[in-house]
């Protein structure tokens, strides 16, 4: 150890990690460069494919194959790290260098008990017995604010919420009091008042422990929270590095003004975003609902009347018989939502915003048609949505749904243009002969090349296929769409885009969209009223800019107080 | 889990009623045993009184529900050839078999999950792709040719192994085994050999692509980076979490291979089961064959009664909501 106090912890000079594939090199890191100073927290930022985790794993020491570092120096406190051999690489791996990965629920071993865990974690660099490990083990949950840690040591991951599997995660980076941690997107999978907890416990750790961090993050705002210094990379490379403060109000790279100026929270709401293109494209095909009689714009359109929805465990015929005879309690059931009475008015767009497992989404099946409501009732301009009886099922086509991940929704084995036509030729709002020129108007109309028709969903990117699936929703010509997180999965850039299709094609078609998220500012920018969900329930309800201003309920505020904020922009 | 145990139990006792049901049938179905017990120039009274004296007069259901009384009292009937109680047949040839069908699946899954597991650790190198090669052989491979090849090399060409027999054995509870004598071990070895190579290309198949698999995945990434060893990772992450597959495959083939280790049986004049239920079909005796179907198929439901508990210790995921 050659490393002194005023040296940097950790140089990384010129650093290249590349793929190879069968179409030649992949350059996911291509002469990355930089340095860390001990206990200094560093921003790594970039969209997906930027090399950014690549870098992180790199400096690790865990690329996969058939992925290598070609060239480059990796120095911890003088000591190069590339070309160590392998059992050296793992003495420093969980002691000097530790590492946190995005989705708790994937990292922690499933069927293997935390305390065990975390002993596994402690024998890797140290003899201990049984029961000094589990005293460890203890003292490392109290650590990351676990409550009952002498309990919860016995406990599984499943017994876990995300945030607390990601706790325990952390736990055992710090195990051995590394001088760096590298942290790949820990809180994107989380919820934004789980989030806003573990960064801030996150900034306590780092400053009590005198750890250097590494935060990888696509969200400038969580990185601008927490880092001293911010690196945007992009195509393998450091486009832009410096002051965390610096970087985010005063871009110097064209890039970095990109992704700043793609975020919807530094455009006034209702706005084309600057980034997002969209403005020029074709104009989508006229639809026969012009000649329906609607209601005026701004008129109550969609009424959801106390709706309320229970998911039951089916009981095995053992257990209801118990049940029936008095032996057993019947199954709990979740009560996702509870009575929820909600209004959207023609052309508005109604925003529904809740952490995960307020209901958000089954309110949205519901008003969607999808998902039969337990009670109450859903009506379009006085029209029930879903037909009566034991067998409900919908019964309007003027309701279509954009769905999260793109990447799931879409038929894998059809061709779009077959995905796109499929609904309305089974509706007959077009004829066979028509539907091919049809199709293409769509794809003009959401800005992707017509003579995609003939392509299969997995040669397109998540954005496109986005794209593609609002024009599927689109074809069935439908008046109101339920938009369920259609941009969670999406680059910043690519989000733009998507949002700037919504805010045209709603002015340009008269929709009326409930759009549904937990990004509260893409909520902001594209809603006109917005109803706060918790548990089954809205809590709050209005016009988007007074919610935003002056939030009512506690959970409200709670809410909008843990959502990072980035520095204002220097003019 | 109490009520799991319970709720499985009496799927278990349906199972087994419908078995029983059809296996009766079936066999009913077959043909007549009488026509092999008796001589053929035999006078219609002695036939007569045959057919009384066995109940093969009565009504198909009348014969079913007498056959399940006796079933209750623990009488299986008695061989129409051997003129012994079924149930002591059969008790006489079960360990023989048990001990072969053991010896073959605790070979395969003990010799070829670890082999599998380091195929699927290193899928490139060598020693991997030879290992694959052996696995697609031993699927490919019918039983009865390697066996005929084995006897054919070691007891016939080299002479080192004897050909058929279980060898000298050792009475230990009221049961002979083979494999506590170096002669009697000698003699398990080919048969079990012979009888695993499937189930132990299965297993490394198995494990293989289970390791495969979960050696991209994030828990093995995080656990290497906390700075585990590649055995920690492999023994203790890597095999759990394969585990479950493994033990449904493990029930499934001990459960088959108990039953159905005929051919290798006869290859190597194993006196076990297969040879008894193959000697009883052609002789069409008819209890020996309704008592070894029906034990078969308890055999089945106590094994899938035990890979389902171990599932529960494997995965403490499944532990939950069962109490």
């Amino acid at each position: 150890m050659t490393g002194t106090m005023t040296g940097p912890l950790l140089e990384v000079t010129n650093l290249k990690t590349w793929f190879q594939s069968g179409r030649g090199e992949i350059k996911a890191v291509d002469g990355v460069s930089f340095s860390l100073a001990p206990g200094e927290v560093l921003g790594l930022v970039g969209e997906s494919g930027s090399g950014k985790s690549i870098t992180g794993f790199s400096i690790i020491g865990l690329i996969d194959e058939p992925g290598r570092i070609v060239e480059g120096s990796i120095r911890l406190e003088g000591r190069e790290l590339i070309g160590l051999p392998p059992h050296e690489l793992r003495t420093i791996r969980g002691k000097t260098i530790s590492m946190v990965f995005q989705d708790p629920m994937m990292t922690l071993n499933p069927v293997l008990s935390i305390g065990t865990q975390i002993k596994l974690a402690l024998e890797a660099h140290e003899k201990i017995s049984a029961a000094d490990a589990r005293e460890r083990a203890i003292k490392a949950l109290a650590q990351v604010r676990i409550s009952e840690p002498e309990r919860k040591v016995d406990f599984f991951p499943h017994q876990f919420s995300g945030g607390m599997r990601q706790r325990v995660a952390i736990a055992i980076a710090l195990l051995h009091r590394p001088k760096l941690i590298i942290c790949d997107e820990p809180t994107t999978a989380l919820d934004v008042s789980i989030q806003a907890e573990i960064l801030a416990e996150m900034k306590e750790l780092v400053a009590e422990l005198g750890t250097a961090l590494i935060w990888i993050s696509h969200d400038l705002a969580v990185v601008s929270s927490l880092a001293d210094r911010v690196a945007v990379m992009r195509s393998g490379n450091i486009v832009e590095i410096g002051p965390a403060l610096g970087v985010l109000t005063r871009p110097q790279h064209d890039y970095t003004k990109a992704l700043l100026d793609a975020l919807p929270s530094r455009a006034k709401p209702g706005q084309l975003l600057l980034r997002g293109s969209g403005i020029a494209d074709a104009a989508p095909p006229p639809r026969k609902s012009a000649t329906l009689n609607l209601p005026p714009l701004g008129s109550p359109y969609l009424v959801i009347d106390d709706a309320m929805k229970r998911f039951e465990k089916p009981a095995s015929l053992f257990r209801s018989l118990a049940i029936k005879s008095g032996i057993a309690q019947p199954l709990p059931v979740v009560q996702a939502v509870d009575g929820v009475s909600i209004t959207l008015k023609r052309g508005e767009v109604l925003g529904l915003v809740g952490e995960s497992g307020s209901g958000k989404s089954t309110l949205g099946r519901m008003a969607a048609g999808i998902t039969v409501p337990t009670s109450g009732t859903i009506r379009l301009n006085g029209k029930p949505v879903m037909s009566d009886g034991r067998n409900a099922r919908k019964i309007t086509t003027r309701i279509q749904t954009i769905f999260q991940d793109p990447f799931a929704s879409l038929n894998g084995r059809m061709r779009i243009g077959d995905i796109i036509a499929e609904g309305p030729l089974a509706h007959k709002l077009v004829t066979r002969a028509e539907a091919p020129i049809y199709v293409k108007e769509w794809l003009a109309a959401v800005g992707l090349d017509p003579t995609f028709a003939n392509r299969f969903p997995h040669q397109f990117s998540g954005g496109q296929r986005q794209r593609i699936a609002i024009a599927r929703a689109l074809a069935m010509q439908p008046d109101v769409i339920v938009c369920d997180e259609p941009v969670a999965s999406l680059d910043v850039s690519i989000q733009a885009q998507i949002i700037n299709l919504l805010i045209r094609l709603r002015a340009e078609l008269d929709l009326s969209l409930i759009f549904i998220s937990h990004d509260l500012s893409v909520v902001r920018h594209l809603c006109d009223r917005v109803a706060i969900m918790y548990r089954g329930k809205i809590v709050e309800e209005g016009v988007a800019s007074t919610i935003y201003a002056d939030p009512q309920h506690d959970y409200t505020r709670r809410l909008l107080a843990a959502v990072p904020v980035l520095p204002e922009a220097a003019e | 889990m109490l009520g799991f145990v319970l709720q499985r139990l009496w799927q278990a006792a349906i199972v087994v009623i419908a078995m029983s049901a059809l296996v009766f049938c079936g066999v009913y179905a077959v043909g007549n045993p009488i026509d092999v017990l008796i001589s053929p120039d035999a006078t219609q009274d002695i036939r007569a009184a045959v057919i009384a004296q066995y109940g093969l007069d009565q009504p198909l259901w009348r014969q079913y529900f007498a056959f399940l009384g006796r079933i209750v009292e623990g009488d299986f009937g008695r061989s129409l050839v051997y003129s012994i109680p079924v149930s002591e047949l059969i008790l006489t040839r079960l360990p023989a078999t048990l001990e072969l069908t053991l010896a073959a699946v605790l070979f395969a899954s003990l010799v070829g999950i670890p082999i599998g597991m380091y195929a699927g650790y290193r899928p490139h190198s060598l020693v991997s792709r030879a290992i694959m090669a052996i696995s697609i052989l031993g699927f490919s491979v019918p039983t009865f040719w390697f066996g005929l090849m084995l006897i054919m090399v070691f007891a016939v060409q080299c002479g080192c192994m004897p050909a058929g027999g279980r060898g000298e054995t050792v009475n230990l509870f009221g049961v002979d085994f083979s494999f506590l004598t170096g002669d009697g071990f000698a003699h398990l070895v080919l048969p079990a050999l012979n009888l695993a190579l499937f189930k132990f290309s299965l297993m490394i198949r198995l494990a293989r692509a289970g390791t495969r698999e979960l050696m991209l995945s994030d828990t093995v990434k995080f656990a290497r980076a906390a700075g585990l060893s590649e055995f920690t990772v492999l023994s203790r992450h890597v095999l759990r979490l394969i585990s479950i597959p493994l033990v449904t495959v493990f029930g499934l083939e001990l459960g088959s291979t108990l039953a159905f280790a005929v051919v290798t049986e006869t290859i190597f004049s194993w006196p076990g089961l297969g040879k008894l239920i193959i000697d009883s079909i052609t002789s069409l005796d008819r209890p020996v064959m309704v008592a070894y179907l029906m034990l078969v198929a308890f055999l089945f439901i106590v094994i899938n009664l035990i890979v389902d508990l171990t599932y529960a210790l494997l995965d403490p995921r499944l532990r939950k909501g069962r109490a």
